[in-house]
This record gives C-alpha cells, sequence and structure tokens, in this order.
C-alpha cells in the first residue's frame, strides 16, 4: 500500500519574537509545527543558539572556556570573542554576580558590565539576572533603561517580581519581557496572563519554562514543553503562545559529570567532553521538547548544536 | 478536545429594545449588547431578527456588516425563518474568525436550512425534532441520523452539523431531562458536535434561580459531552462554570487566572 502523508495541521502558532535592532536581529518562533516537525509545514524560524558569559568573567569558569577567551580578557573582549563563536545567534549576559546570597556586585557595578558588554558588540543581546527576586526587581528595570533602543531581552521575570520588572522592559523601556517559571506549566501560563494584564503586548514576550540537566528531573522538563506547545497550538491557546527559551549552561556545568575532576573520577574520562557532552544532550533535548532557543556556554557546544539545528531543518 | 463554544443570545427580536434598533436600524442598542456579551467572554453571537419577512433580507445584512466591522470579524449565527435574509446575510460575511452558523435546520420543514449551509458553507443548528418535541430518544436519534444524512449528502463535513436535542423546560417536563442529557451523551458518542437553548430549562422560575438551574445543567451537559450551548453571557455564574468545566476536561489549561480569559 502507497504512503499516504497526513500532515498535522493547527490554526494556531507560535508568535515571533525578534531580538536586538538595526541590521542585526534573530527571530525566534513563528512555527506552526512541533519541533523539528518540517514534514507538517514549512519552518518559519529555526531554533536560536544563544552563547552565554557572565559578570563574573571567567571566574569559576570551566578550564577550556578559560583558554578558548584567555585568562586576562576584560568583558568587553569576551564578548567581542563569544559573538564570533560559530552558530552563536546571540550573546546571553548572565548577571549572576549580583546575587546578594553570593558575590553581591551593586547595581551600579553590574550595569557597568553591562554597558561595556552592549558597547562591545551589535549583535542580539539576552540579560539574565542574578535570580534574586529582590535584586532582580531593582536591577532589570536599570538595565532596561540603560539599554533603551536594542530591544533586548530581560530574562528572569518572574511572579515575585512581575511587576517591577514587567513594567520597566515591556512598558517603559520597550524591551522584551522573559518569563521565568520553574517547570510549573500552570505557573507559565498565569505569568504570560499576568504581564499581559499589566499591559504588556503578548507578542514581547518570551517564556523560560524551567530547565534541567538531563538526569536530573528532567522528564518533568520535556513534558511541560511538550504540554504547552501541545496547548499553544492544538487548543490555540494564545497565553501560551510565547515561544520559549532555554537556559541550559547554567543546568549543566554545575552537575557532577559535568565538574568531577578526573583525579576523582578516572573512569569518566576527560572533564572537559563530559562538560562539553552534558550540554550538548541537554540542549537537543530541550530543542526536540520544544524550546526555541537555548542558552549554552562552551562554543564547541554552541557550534554541534547549532550544526544539528540546521541538519534537521 | 476544543474548548466550549458560548453563543450569545442577547441580540434577539424578543428583547424589545433590540427589536426596536432593528427595525429603525439603530446602530448604537445593537453595538452595546454586542460589546456586553463579547466582553463577557462569548464566541458567537446569535443575530435573531425574528420572521423579518418583509425586509428580512436589508436587515440581515445590515446586522453582519454592522457587528463584524465593529468587533472585528465577530463569528455570527444567523438566526431567523427567513432563509434568503440567511443568505443575504453570508454574502456579505467575512469567515476570517470562523464560519457563519445557520440557525436553524430541523428534521421537518426547516430541513432546506441543511441545503442552505452545504451550498454556503456554512455550520448549521440542527434540530433533533419535526414540528413537536421528539417523544423519546429513539425519534430524537432517528432525526438526527437523517440530518446528519442529508448533510453529508450535501458534502457537508459531519462536524459543520451541530445537533440540539432541544432543551427542555423543568417546569412541566421535569421527568425529560435525563433524557435531553442522554441524547448528548449519544451525539457525543457518534463523535458529532452538539449545542441548544440550554436556559430553556429554567423558563418561568424566578430570576435568581435561573443562573443556578442553568449552571447546574451546563455542567452535567458537559460531562456528557455538549460543545457548545446557546447562552447568555453576561450570566456571570454560568460562564464561570463552563470555564470551570473546560479546565476539569482538560479543554484549557489551568492557570489562577482562568476565570478572565
Amino acid at each position: 500500500m502507497p504512503f499516504n502523508q497526513k500532515p498535522q495541521k493547527f490554526n494556531a502558532k507560535i508568535n515571533t519574537v525578534t531580538i536586538g535592532s538595526g541590521d542585526k536581529t534573530v527571530s525566534i518562533g513563528g512555527n506552526s509545527t512541533f519541533p523539528f516537525y518540517s514534514f507538517d509545514a514549512p519552518t518559519e524560524n529555526t531554533a536560536k543558539v544563544g552563547i552565554e558569559i557572565s559578570d563574573m568573567g571567567l571566574e569559576g569558569m570551566p578550564e577550556s572556556i578559560k583558554a578558548f577567551y584567555g585568562e586576562a580578557a576584560s568583558m568587553a573582549d569576551i564578548a567581542k570573542k563569544a559573538a564570533t563563536v560559530e552558530g552563536a545567534d546571540f550573546v546571553v549576559l548572565s548577571l549572576e554576580g549580583g546575587d546578594p546570597n553570593g558575590t553581591n556586585k551593586s547595581v551600579e557595578e553590574l550595569l557597568a558590565v553591562v554597558k561595556e558588554v552592549a558597547d562591545a558588540i551589535d549583535c542580539p543581546l539576552v540579560v539574565e539576572g542574578c535570580k534574586n527576586v529582590e535584586k532582580d526587581a531593582e536591577l532589570l528595570p536599570k538595565v532596561a533603561e540603560a539599554l533603551q533602543g536594542r530591544n533586548v531581552l530581560l530574562m528572569s521575570e518572574k511572579e515575585e517580581n512581575y511587576k517591577a520588572i514587567g513594567a520597566a522592559a515591556g512598558l517603559a523601556y520597550d524591551q522584551l519581557v522573559g518569563a521565568e517559571s520553574a517547570v510549573d506549566i500552570n505557573l507559565a501560563k498565569q505569568l504570560n496572563v499576568i504581564t499581559t494584564q499589566l499591559g504588556v503586548n503578548a507578542q514581547k514576550i518570551v517564556m523560560n519554562v524551567g530547565s534541567a540537566a538531563v538526569g536530573y528531573g528532567y522528564e518533568y522538563v520535556v513534558s511541560t514543553m511538550d504540554r504547552i506547545k501541545a496547548a499553544a497550538l492544538g487548543q490555540s491557546d494564545n497565553m501560551l503562545q510565547m515561544p520559549i527559551i532555554t537556559p541550559v549552561a547554567s543546568e549543566t556545568w554545575g552537575v557532577k559529570e559535568a565538574s568531577a575532576s578526573e583525579a576523582d573520577m578516572p573512569e569518566w574520562g576527560s572533564v572537559e567532553e563530559r562538560g562539553i557532552d552534558m550540554e550538548i544532550m541537554t540542549a537537543a533535548a530541550d530543542l526536540a521538547a520544544g524550546s526555541d532557543a537555548v542558552i549554552l556556554r562552551h562554543p564547541e557546544s554552541v557550534k554541534t548544536i547549532s550544526a544539528m539545528i540546521k541538519a534537521l531543518a | 478536545m476544543a474548548k466550549f463554544i458560548t453563543i450569545g443570545e442577547r441580540l434577539s427580536t424578543t428583547a424589545p429594545a433590540v427589536n426596536k434598533a432593528f427595525t429603525e436600524r439603530d446602530p448604537e442598542p445593537i453595538i452595546k449588547r454586542a460589546k456586553q456579551q463579547l466582553d463577557a467572554g462569548a464566541t458567537y453571537l446569535d443575530v435573531n431578527i425574528g420572521p423579518a419577512e418583509n425586509d428580512g433580507e436589508d436587515l440581515m445584512k445590515w446586522a453582519v456588516q454592522l457587528l463584524q466591522s465593529e468587533f472585528d470579524n465577530v463569528p455570527l449565527a444567523l438566526d431567523t425563518t427567513n432563509m434568503k435574509a440567511i443568505e443575504a446575510g453570508i454574502s456579505v460575511y467575512n469567515r476570517a474568525k470562523g464560519k457563519p452558523i445557520v440557525n436553524s435546520a430541523d428534521a421537518g420543514d426547516r430541513i432546506g436550512n441543511i441545503d442552505l449551509a452545504a451550498a454556503n458553507d456554512a455550520i448549521v443548528i440542527a434540530l433533533c425534532s419535526s414540528g413537536m418535541v421528539a417523544a423519546d430518544n429513539d425519534e430524537r436519534m432517528m432525526h438526527c441520523q437523517n440530518m446528519l444524512e442529508r448533510g453529508m449528502m450535501a458534502g457537508m463535513d459531519p462536524s459543520d452539523l451541530w445537533f440540539d436535542p432541544l432543551f427542555l423546560v423543568v417546569k412541566g417536563m421535569q421527568d425529560k431531562q435525563m433524557e435531553v442529557l442522554e441524547a448528548i451523551k449519544m451525539f457525543s458518542d457518534m463523535g458529532l458536535n452538539s449545542t441548544g437553548g440550554l436556559s430553556n430549562n429554567s423558563n418561568g422560575m424566578p430570576k435568581h434561580i435561573r443562573p443556578i438551574m442553568d449552571s447546574a445543567l451546563v455542567a452535567m451537559a458537559m460531562m456528557n459531552g455538549l460543545t457548545s450551548a446557546i447562552v447568555n453571557p453576561n450570566d456571570l455564574r454560568l460562564m464561570e462554570t463552563i470555564k470551570s468545566c473546560d479546565v476539569f476536561k482538560g479543554n484549557t489549561l489551568y492557570a489562577d487566572s482562568y476565570l478572565e480569559l
């Protein structure tokens, strides 16, 4: 019997969100199929890859990443080099140094880093907060103000601080809002609802629905993304049609498979390879589950995932 | 499963204010009532212009164009016994937000409305009766089968026939209520869509009782597979019940603000 292909057609699609300004922009979302199902309908935008750098410079980074950027690199140097990595569509600046339970850098110090990085590169930029809800509520509105006109995506708007961050990023300074929930599909939707009720345009919201390293409760990440895409497309739920961006590096580089030394775990092989493998495996699974963009740290991971996306397009 | 579809019933010549506005082609009261219903969450709006024997075609065109231009091509149910008026309405109807609904056909004199819907690629409400209320579910399902066949012979997709079991008034026909619900279950088991004038059940009851009865019935009917109803969307209790049932049925994903959506 001949094979009759029956495309799975949806009357809905994921919103297209464009990050960046001027000639250098990147668009995520826009598709009306499940991930990589290009046989069902044409792909509007392939998945995109961001390369993550930190306000902490190279402190605490794996040796191989330090070697890539060079020990003495300034933030501007790091940003420039990151932007040239093969397969990187945008640069992500993490302001983890602002965490009051960590280095606790002041808002002014962090803003100086933000400006240094933003001035050094003209590619699309994503800024992640420090994940402390009070500090981010103070910090991210200032970042939104400082980067007016760049159309940056500001990650880490959470249920606890959505008013401050949503209003500043999405309303006052016309940036893009990254709504973050932790593997909780109902909260992911709720955060989109209340952010739009604030007056933020639904087309300017990107979701971070949470992540994990593969092997670390990862099944919940897959089912969350899967159900979000199913509701967004199958039920035309416009409060779930925001594209999904998933920070991968911040989850994978801390787990023991990526960090245990070769002296402690000789049977596990090269620590550098392990770290890259964890990042690649997690990112590939995120993309297959529904992420429209992933955030990675290692140049080798960026290159590999980007090649995978192109091969499957 | 798709979300339950509400068809707002408040644009009807049975309301004196609406009747007057239709007659005088006065947009303001029509727009006001339409907006109230859409703000309350109605998906479709029913446009009941009555028999409209003299100027039905002109009136339906006017109403369709008025509502669709004012409310971003809101999908409409065209409700009149004047078939020419329905066709006239469809001729100016914009389908961007959904096919027009022909309200309604039955298995008797009005069966021609199925052909009309088929010829115009419209949805049709198919009332499972012929002149009189069906005596039992054997008769209801016979009408259902006949109308389904008629529609399919005319090239319709079965999903475009929305079967109406005919909701019956509790005061007087209390013993028939479970039968109506069973008919809905049978439609659902056949994979068919269904709808109906749900608030018929509470006709003649005190005003404060009606939302309670309507809400209870819609929950039971949705449990049995009802996919749509012609309702007063400004009945808050009813709309909250429908939204809650949509959550239980998995038709929509829960979020704390689900009642506001």
